[in-house]
């Protein structure tokens, strides 16, 4: 990898669509600025699209990319990454992705601790579909679908991961873009599966979960002494419901990715032109 | 042929029915006899009755026929499920002190040998089985010996003792009935020097995964494909790849396309419910023009349906599963040494096209054992081609002015260069939204109809450069045609032998490849009669030859959850000869 990568060889050329003053402008330009400032880039990462807004993220910045199936932008991603050690992998969707139709590989993804990095954009909506509820959504969150609210309380993704057996989690903010970018790097440059909801404004279809509602209520977590290495400390931000924050939650220094735990090194995509020397010996073992 | 010998053991699900018969099987190879084995078959009573069945003749077996020599019933269900297919010439081995009292049709000659005392004598009931095996080789004039290299290979886990018990167990079974029987049945098993190998369809699959250089599997656990899984974990790791089991199938195949798309070989299978899952991502595979296995091993539907059973159900799902117009290869192995070679294909076909290859196999091709001489894997014969795949040297030929990398572009074959991370200048994205030669997004209808008209142009490609022939057998100048897909080839060769011999002379076309097939109607029109054969109910296959050649076919179609045999399928043919070809 080359040192002189700027976080420009990340953007590609094509003009983002997004709504003015949509939170994934920032959020993407965190992503960016992080891969670059770690060491990455563009031919050595792969970026995994969700479906939705957010999902149109593959098509803005530049690198090897899949834009895939909705809900499943991790097994994409694991995939990737198990096969080549060597790539950076990002995955990146909205909250319905990963925590609705996407939510049963987040779990498993946690579970297995990839080496890959895991941005949700949560607006608390449904962005691209136009303003349905998501399962982050308010219970009195009105909504097309949802004309009362989804009377149902929202999905609490740290309290998931954190469950599922995390060893990063992180929430941050695409507006508070040195933090955003602060954040995202340090997910990068965890050994590990690298977890970071991002909250993600939806100017559009969204007046609850706003620029402002954020900004007032944040609690930043490293200006509040918050050591995320203590679990109990983690779960005691995780478990209160009435708090916002953005910070690295939790963090388990002694993580042991997928990788580790199954001896995996290989370059996957070298293989030999025809059957291995030993290939007889896989014959003989039916005799 | 030479004479054939039809053994079964029967017994209660726990009763170590499978190993036993495994091992027996194991011997007649090592023996130099030709094997079939099978597992296939409905119980006539109800669940519970497991048995394991052998065919075996010093002559290439491929098929079970309907006649049993020699039974090991461990029980009386067994006896009674087997009645039809006994014989005068039978022999039932059976323990006479267990509680049950054996009830033996009168016309078949009971062989009561204390299996559980003989075991204990040898170091303990659990051997009761071997002793059984023993016995066996006394009826059937088998050396005992050469039981010993396929029991080492069972228990040789377990120590050197355990090993020489069930030796000595054998020899027990055997001196027992040598001792207190005159039986003159007149089987007197041949051997032979001949070297076999003993495996089956997902073996041979797998086997042909791992030299062809799959290196990632990911899956979900489901009868009949687990056992695909399974070969290739603790085997794969030999050769730096991995298998991962996935969460459901939707992660299954997204993973295994993950893998192929940073440029592995990659492979997912799956069978019933879960290629009902899998048809998600079908799309996908086929949009971003991706190189991918997806194996379906077929089994009795719709839903739950008999997950155990055979059925050749899913050749639809496999042709037009998926939203949308999916361009693909669908190849069906005909038999268990094609299930090697068909999935080398499979490799190659993925990755010179770019395309998801479909390869359908069924549940009786997964549970049988069949012996083939070793060269016929002949691992000199692999070949890997790997089709576009660009280094960094090839890709500045393929940036557009702007310097990106057309990962699409529109090529005379439809085949795109595939640049993997990692290349330089390579970067690009790919995407299940219709998109440009450099995979952005688009709605420009000019572009729109380019990449369709391409990446169906990849398949045309295929059936100009590829040979997609049908295996023929029989008489090649028959008035008769009988045409089949997947593993009923075996049975029906068989069939062929003995309708020969009855003076009916059949043209048989076993068709491996379903899309793009053979086309058919020059045959069809050189023949009187044509009869498609397959293990469903709606004919599948045959409408599709139907629509290919704008003619009517006879039908031949199975779905009780039973594979064909040899017999039965020649009374079928022999009764469709006679009827009239349907308006
Ligand atoms: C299988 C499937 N079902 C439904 C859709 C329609 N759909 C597209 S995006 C989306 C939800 C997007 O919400 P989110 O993931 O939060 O992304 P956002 O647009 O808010 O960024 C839905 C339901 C789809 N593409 N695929
Ligand atoms: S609809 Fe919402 S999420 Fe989508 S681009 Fe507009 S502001 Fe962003
Ligand atoms: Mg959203």
């Amino acid at each position: 990898m080359s040192s002189d990568v700027r976080f420009t060889d990340f953007k590609s050329d094509k003009q983002p669509t997004w709504c003015p003053g949509c939170g994934d402008f920032g959020t993407m330009n965190g992503m960016m600025k992080a891969l670059a400032e770690t060491g990455n880039d563009p031919d050595n990462t792969f970026v995994v699209a969700g479906i939705g807004c957010s999902g149109k993220i593959g098509t803005y910045m530049h690198s090897y990319a899949l834009h895939g199936v909705h809900g499943r932008a991790l097994p994409v991603g694991t995939g990737v990454k198990l096969s080549r050690p060597d790539i950076e992998v990002m995955v990146a969707g909205g909250d319905g992705d990963g925590f609705s139709i996407g939510a049963g590989h987040f779990v498993h993804a946690v579970r297995r601790n990839v080496d890959m990095t895991y941005i949700v954009m949560d607006n608390r909506i449904y962005g691209l579909t136009k303003g349905q509820a998501s399962p982050t959504s308010r219970s009195d969150f009105e909504t097309s679908t949802t004309p009362e609210g989804p009377k149902q309380p929202p999905v609490n993704p740290h309290a998931l991961a954190l469950a599922s057996g995390a060893t990063f989690i992180a929430q941050s903010f695409s507006s508070d873009a040195l933090r955003h970018q602060e954040i995202i790097q340090e997910a990068i440059e965890h050994d590990g599966f690298g977890f970071v909801n991002v909250y993600s404004p939806c100017v559009t279809f969204n007046d609850v979960d706003t620029y402002d509602y954020f900004r007032d209520s944040l609690v930043d977590l490293k200006e509040d002494g918050h050591d995320p290495t203590d679990y109990e400390a983690a779960k005691t931000v995780i478990l209160d419901a009435d708090k916002e924050y953005q910070g690295v939650i939790y963090q388990d220094e002694n993580s042991v990715p997928y990788r580790d735990q199954h001896g995996l090194t290989e370059d996957m995509s070298d293989i030999p032109a025809g059957a291995p020397e030993d290939a007889m010996d896989l014959v003989r073992e039916f005799y | 042929m030479a004479e054939d010998l039809n053994w079964a053991i029967g017994g209660e699900a726990g009763d170590g029915i499978d190993s036993t018969g495994k091992i027996f099987a194991q011997a007649l190879s090592r023996a130099g006899r030709h094997v079939f084995t099978s597992k296939d078959f409905a119980s006539r009573i109800r669940g519970g009755y497991t048995a394991y069945k052998i065919r075996t003749s010093v002559d290439e077996v491929q098929s079970v026929v309907d006649r049993l020599d020699i039974l090991v019933a461990l029980t009386q269900r067994t006896i009674d499920e087997n009645t039809d297919e006994l014989h005068d010439g039978s022999a039932i081995i059976y323990d006479g002190e267990r509680s049950w009292d054996a009830d033996v049709p009168e016309y078949v000659t009971g062989v009561d040998v204390p299996l559980k005392s003989l075991a204990e004598d040898a170091g303990g009931a659990i051997m009761r089985n071997i002793v059984a095996l023993g016995a066996a080789c006394a009826i059937t004039g088998f050396d005992v010996e050469y039981l010993d290299e396929a029991l080492e290979k069972r228990f040789g886990g377990k120590g050197s003792k355990i090993v020489e018990n069930n030796k000595e167990a054998a020899r027990l079974g055997e001196k027992y009935v040598e001792d207190n029987y005159d039986l003159g049945l007149g089987y007197d098993l041949e051997t032979t020097d001949n070297d076999y190998v003993l495996l089956n369809g997902n073996e041979a699959l797998g086997m042909g995964a791992l030299v062809a250089g799959c290196r990632f599997y990911a899956g979900y656990p489901i009868t009949p494909a687990t056992s695909i899984m399974e070969y290739l974990t603790g085997r794969i790791e030999e050769y730096g790849g991995h298998v991962v089991q996935a969460e459901d199938e939707l992660s299954a195949i997204n993973m295994a396309l993950g893998s192929a798309r940073a440029g592995a070989r990659a492979m997912t299978a799956t069978s019933g419910a879960g290629i009902d899952l899998m048809t998600e991502t079908f799309g996908l595979v086929a949009a971003s023009e991706t190189p991918l296995v997806i194996t379906d091993v077929m089994r009795s539907g719709p839903s739950t349906g008999m997950p155990t059973k055979q059925e050749q159900g899913d050749l639809n799902m496999a042709l037009y599963g998926g939203h949308g117009e999916v361009p693909r290869f669908v190849v069906a192995p005909t038999s268990i040494d094609e299930c090697f070679w068909k999935t080398i294909e499979a490799f190659n076909l993925a990755e010179k096209y770019q395309t998801p290859v479909f390869l359908v196999s069924d549940l009786a091709m997964s549970v049988t054992e069949q012996t083939f001489p070793p060269e016929t894997f002949d691992m000199d014969a692999v070949e890997v081609d790997r089709g576009k795949l660009v280094d960094e040297g090839d890709v500045e030929e393929w940036l557009d002015d702007q310097g990106r990398f057309r990962a699409h572009a529109d090529t005379e074959d439809g085949v795109s260069p595939r640049a993997i991370p990692g290349i330089a200048d390579g970067a690009h994205m790919s995407t299940g939204l219709e998109h440009d030669e450099i995979g952005r997004r688009t709605e420009d209808t000019e572009v729109r109809v380019q990449q369709v008209d391409k990446r169906n142009r990849k398949v045309e490609t295929a059936r100009e450069r590829e040979e997609f022939d049908y295996r023929e057998f029989g008489d090649a100048d028959a008035d008769a045609l009988v045409v089949s897909w997947g593993s009923n080839e075996g049975a029906l060769i068989e069939a062929l032998d003995s309708l020969e011999k009855e003076g009916v002379d059949l043209r048989v076309l076993s068709v491996p490849y379903i899309h793009p097939r053979p086309d058919l109607t020059a045959e069809f029109e050189a023949a009187e009669d044509v009869i498609v054969v397959e293990c469903n109910a709606n004919g599948q296959f045959a409408d599709l030859l139907e629509h290919d050649t704008l003619t009517r076919v006879k039908r031949i179609n199975k779905y009780t959850g039973v594979r064909f045999n040899a017999d039965e399928l020649a009374e079928e043919i022999k009764a469709k000869l006679t009827e009239e070809v349907p308006a």
